[in-house]
Formats: C-alpha cells, sequence, structure tokens
C-alpha cells in the first residue's frame, strides 16, 4: 500500500515536480540513433517528462533536442526542413540551430539582430551505444555520460529497442524488479523462447517455485537476489540489479545475452521501455541478432514504422486462450515483454497503488520506492545529488549462480555484479 | 465461435483514468495479523519507537537473550518474548492467528531467537521476514544468522524502512 499523496509524488515527473525533477538529474534516453539514422535526418516528435520537443541531426551531424514548437507562432516544428545547419519552420521560415537559438527570421531586414533575441529550450542529445540520451536538468549540474555496460561494449556485441508502453512509468519499473511473477507469467518462455531455453538455471527455476527473497540496499539502487534450492548444500541466486531512476538488469541464462531495461517517462500516463541484450566479451550471433528483431527474449514486435507493439490494448494483446490451454503461455499473450505490458497496462494509466495488498515477496518494490522517495524529497529539500547520477553507479551486472547455502550472495558476487571489461558474465 | 468485444469495457482499452471510475470500490477488509519482533538491542530501540505509531492488527516485541527464556518443550523451542507494554509473552500463544512475523536485526546475537521463531512460523505456515538494519560485520552477521529463517531478507541502511516496509503490508 501507498498513501495517495506519495503515489502522485512517485508517479508525477512533470517540470516542476519533485519526481521530475529528479529525472532531471540524469542523462536519459530520449530516443534509439536509428530514428535520426543519417545527417539532414526527417526530424523526430519526442516528448519526455510530459515536454514535448523535436529531435534532429543537422547537415554537420550535430544533434539537437529543442522545443517542438516554432517561436513565432506556435507551428509544430516536425513540419519544419532540415536544412543544413539548423530546422526551418515551414509556415513563415525562422529557422533554428541544435541548440534551439534562432538563426533566422526571413521577414525581418537583412542585418537585423533580431534572431539573435530568439531561443527556443533545448537538451543536449548525446550518441552513447545505440542511444540518443538527453540531459533535462541544470547545464551547471550536467553529469558524467552514463556507462552502462551495454553502451560501452563494441556495437556488434549489442541491441537495443524500444517499446511504447501504455502506464505510468513507476508500474513498469516494478515490473523490472519483481522478481517474484517469473515463474509465472514468464514460465512458458524458459521452455520456449530462443534467447532463453536450455540454460541449466531454468531448471532450479522451474523446480522451485516457492523461492526466498533477498534485498540489499547499495550506493546506487538496490540488488534484489532470489534463492532456489540447486544440489545439496547449495543455493541457485538469480540477482537482478537497480539503479536509481530506471535502470534494470534481468539475471542471465546460460550464455544467452545478458538484458534489460530502462524506464523512461513520456508523460505521467505513457513511457518508454528501452530493452538492450548484449554479450559483455563477444559479438551477439545472427542467429541472436534475428531472434531479437523478431521479438524474441524480452525485446517485442512493432508495427512497422512504429515504436508501439503490434499487441496492444486496442487488440486485447492478441490473446490466445488455445495456447493459453496448450500450456505455450501462461496468460495467453505471446512473448515475455507483452505479457508484461498487457498487465501493466491493464492496472490503469496510474494504478492506485493504496488499493493494493503487498506480501513481503514484493519487498524490492517496498524498498525501491523508499529509495525513489527519500532521493526525490533529499534533492527537493536539501538539493542532494541522487543515487544513481555517478556513472560509478552504472557498472553493474545481474548474476546468476550457484553459492554454497552459508555464502552471502551480494559478498560472493562483489566481483560478478561489477563491470569487469573483458570478463564473461557470471550465469548459469 | 470468436467473441469480440462489444462495449468499451469489455476490451483492453477500458484501462483508462475515465474507466477507472467504475472500479469496485469496497473497503479493504480482513486485517492481517503482523508479529514484529526485535531480535537485539539495537533492533529493540527502532521497534519500540515504532511501535507507538498507529498499527492495525500488528503487535510488537522485544526478545531479550537469558538462559531461562529458552525452554525446550518437546520437541520445538518455546522462547519468552517481551510485548511493548513490558508484559512477557510466549511465542507459541502470540503466533496464534498470525498471518507474517517480521523479525528486526542489527547484529546476530538473537541468532538462536530467530532459529526458534523461525522454526515455529514454519510448522504453522506463517510467512517469515527478516530486516537488517545497519552495515558491516554486525549486520553481516545477522543477515547468515537470519536467512535460514526469513523467507524475505531485507538489508538496510534506512531505519525508516521498518515503518515503510509495515505500512506497505498494512501491517
Ligand atoms: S497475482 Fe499479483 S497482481 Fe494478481
Ligand atoms: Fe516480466
Amino acid at each position: 500500500m501507498l498513501a495517495p499523496e506519495t503515489n502522485e509524488l512517485l508517479t508525477r515527473t512533470g517540470p516542476g515536480t519533485p519526481m521530475g525533477e529528479l529525472f532531471r538529474q540524469y542523462w536519459i534516453p530520449a530516443l534509439l540513433a536509428e530514428e535520426l539514422a543519417e545527417n539532414e535526418s526527417p526530424p523526430v516528435r519526442v516528448k519526455l517528462l510530459s515536454e514535448r520537443l523535436i529531435a534532429f541531426r543537422d547537415a554537420d551531424g550535430r544533434y539537437g533536442l529543442i522545443d517542438e514548437f516554432c517561436a513565432h507562432r506556435g507551428v509544430s516544428l516536425w513540419f519544419g526542413r532540415n536544412e543544413g545547419a539548423g530546422l526551418r519552420c515551414a509556415y513563415h521560415g525562422w529557422k533554428y540551430d541544435v541548440t534551439g537559438q534562432c538563426v533566422e527570421v526571413p521577414s525581418e531586414p537583412e542585418d537585423s539582430r533580431f534572431c539573435s533575441k530568439v531561443k527556443l529550450t533545448s537538451y543536449p542529445l548525446v550518441k552513447v551505444g545505440d542511444i540518443l540520451w538527453t540531459y533535462m536538468g541544470d547545464p551547471a549540474k550536467r553529469p558524467d555520460l552514463p556507462e552502462f555496460e551495454f553502451t560501452q561494449v563494441p556495437p556488434e556485441q549489442t541491441y537495443t529497442s524500444k517499446r511504447w508502453q501504455e502506464s505510468n512509468w513507476l508500474q513498469a519499473l516494478e515490473g523490472g524488479i519483481d522478481s517474484s511473477h517469473v515463474s509465472w507469467l514468464h514460465s512458458a518462455g524458459l521452455k520456449n523462447d530462443p534467447l532463453f531455453k536450455g540454460a541449466k538455471g531454468n531448471d532450479y527455476n522451474m523446480a522451485d517455485l516457492k523461492p526466498f527473497f533477498e534485498v540489499v540496499d547499495v550506493d546506487g539502487g538496490l540488488f534484489i537476489g532470489v534463492r532456489r534450492n540447486a544440489e545439496e548444500g547449495h543455493y541457485y541466486w538469480r540477482i537482478t540489479p537497480w539503479v536509481l531512476p530506471s535502470f534494470t538488469m534481468v539475471p542471465p541464462r546460460g550464455d544467452h545475452p545478458m538484458h534489460g531495461h530502462l524506464w523512461i517517462p513520456i508523460d505521467d500516463e505513457n513511457c518508454w521501455v528501452f530493452t538492450f541484450d548484449y554479450q559483455p566479451v563477444r559479438a551477439l550471433t545472427a542467429d541472436e541478432l534475428q531472434a531479437m528483431k523478431d521479438g524474441h527474449g524480452v525485446h517485442n514486435e512493432n508495427i512497422p514504422g512504429t515504436y508501439r507493439p503490434v499487441q496492444n490494448k486496442d487488440n486485447d494483446y492478441l490473446m490466445d486462450r488455445e495456447a493459453q490451454k496448450r500450456g505455450e503461455t501462461f496468460s495467453g499473450v505471446k512473448g515475455i515483454a507483452i505479457q508484461d505490458s498487457s498487465l501493466q497496462e491493464s492496472m490503469g494509466p496510474i494504478v492506485n497503488r493504496n488499493k493494493e495488498r503487498l506480501v513481503s515477496a514484493d519487498s524490492g518494490i517496498i524498498k525501491a520506492r523508499a529509495k525513489l522517495r527519500a532521493a526525490a524529497e533529499a534533492l527537493r529539500d536539501e538539493g542532494i545529488t541522487p543515487p544513481g547520477v555517478d556513472a560509478a553507479h552504472h557498472r553493474v551486472r545481474s548474476v546468476s549462480i550457484v553459492l554454497p547455502k552459508e555464502a552471502s550472495f551480494i559478498e560472493s558476487c562483489r566481483d560478478a555484479a561489477a563491470v569487469s571489461p573483458g570478463v564473461r558474465q557470471t550465469s548459469v | 465461435m470468436v467473441m469480440r468485444p462489444t462495449l468499451l469495457n469489455s476490451c483492453a482499452r477500458a484501462a483508462t483514468a475515465a474507466e477507472a471510475r467504475f472500479r469496485v470500490d469496497v473497503p479493504i477488509g480482513g486485517q492481517r495479523a503482523t508479529r514484529v519482533v526485535a531480535l537485539d538491542d539495537g533492533a529493540s530501540a527502532v521497534v519500540r519507537q515504532v511501535a507507538q505509531q498507529k498499527w492495525g492488527g500488528a503487535r510488537f516485541y522485544t526478545y531479550e537473550p537469558r538462559p531461562r527464556s529458552v525452554a525446550v518443550d518437546a520437541e520445538l523451542a518455546d522462547i519468552v518474548l517481551r510485548s511493548t507494554d513490558g508484559s512477557e509473552a510466549r511465542l507459541s500463544e502470540e503466533l496464534d492467528g498470525a498471518d507474517a512475523m517480521v523479525m528486526i536485526a542489527t547484529a546476530d546475537d538473537g541468532a538462536e531467537a530467530a532459529s526458534a521463531i523461525g522454526n515455529a512460523c514454519t510448522l504453522r505456515s506463517i510467512m517469515t521476514a527478516g530486516l537488517i538494519l545497519g552495515e558491516g560485520r554486525a549486520a553481516g552477521a545477522a543477515v547468515s544468522a537470519l536467512r535460514p529463517h526469513a523467507r524475505v531478507l531485507m538489508r538496510s541502511k534506512d531505519e525508516h524502512d521498518v515503518t515503510d516496509v509495515l505500512k506497505a503490508l498494512r501491517a
């Protein structure tokens, strides 16, 4: 349960809200690099943290993320022409560079200084890995660029997709922290999915449906450990890191790629789910890459030309009761990603957390909310920089491992749960 | 025959704020009976504070290790707890009708009690959770002591988590 005022605090991310200010302390994914694939690509509408923006790439390859609407009379610059060093409004030809600076007002005299006084709000847009990241906070407090491992490995080792989710960001994030749903909702995926099946860990997973949970508070966020019985005297541990505000990783399976998500508010009722898969020390195989592009694993199939899933709330997520009966899916919905989104969207745009009945197995979620709230309040009241801004906090990995019963997962996995370039992931 | 949705509320598109008005809205009934036990001195101080707040069905206890307090009764060790009102209480009686047991620890002084509580809860199918406060060696030892006896463990640097967790659980 969460009091209504705390729910408001945690779910609202528009300008001036405490959680909105929190998000504005971090570099966050704005769009995929493929959306602005080349110089002078068509501009892309981007809504982030309840602000409507336009992303473009000029003739010199510089990226810009600026106010969507022309300073003259409020026309959307999506209709603009990407011309050389800037974006020209289609209505009266005012032109802006990647910093939002107006560089031409054609109706003014040749040498007029007027345009120098017109500047649209703009945010930096920087390519790190396959993502264009932005920072929407105070320029004076701009942190180092993100260092999540999936963005740091060579391009052939990593793949990122994104999908629109029609729910508030927090209920989406909570799904990434909630390890206890995996043995139910996603159970069939362990058997069938090309990006999951065949790992030894899957057997432990299915053999012990009453796992124990352990939540550990660390500087950048949390580690959530789930243990199941393994061979005599041993436990099989699955360890999920969460880094504030919204980075989570799924514990790996065998030699399959490692994956995770960033859950980014579009506005209070919609979010982007950026989904990545990578191998720390080897290239993704052609089969792995194809499986991801086909929407297997934690990815999904989008309607061509969009980032909206083919299975969405307009078609009941292509519910297939027959497949459910045959045991091919647990819920009748195909694919891990949409199994999650279908349920999270069904909660309503912003779920009423005052009505929940949490149990102790939900401790990861309870603690994550507490940390988010504490971070937002400390920022608001004392200006304290929140956890996860420091790029050192980004260097985490998920882990799956078999340990002797008496071992502490957090002590035993200090190295395994940290990024070591050139070292393979710890995975069973 | 494949049925097609007829009304908005008969398909997933009903997941809107407007349709949320029609959700069945009855007060959440059935109090959860939570027992909270502080296993050592550090934890007792926190639990005494927390117990002052307004709670539903939760009851709070501290455990003071004393030679006489562990009485072996048949195969099951029963222990004596101290209620926050100062009275003594037997674990076996206090577990009557309980749904969840939350053990709070800052060190491993209460290892024996954790084991007795864990076993008693397992026997009665009562959910167990452990909250370990603090950092360093003592907290680490507390984690090891509690791990076999708590289905859920939370290791935290923040005392407020005791209140947060209990509130979230509607204790
Ligand atoms: S069983 Fe968890 S939401 Fe229904
Ligand atoms: Fe999931």
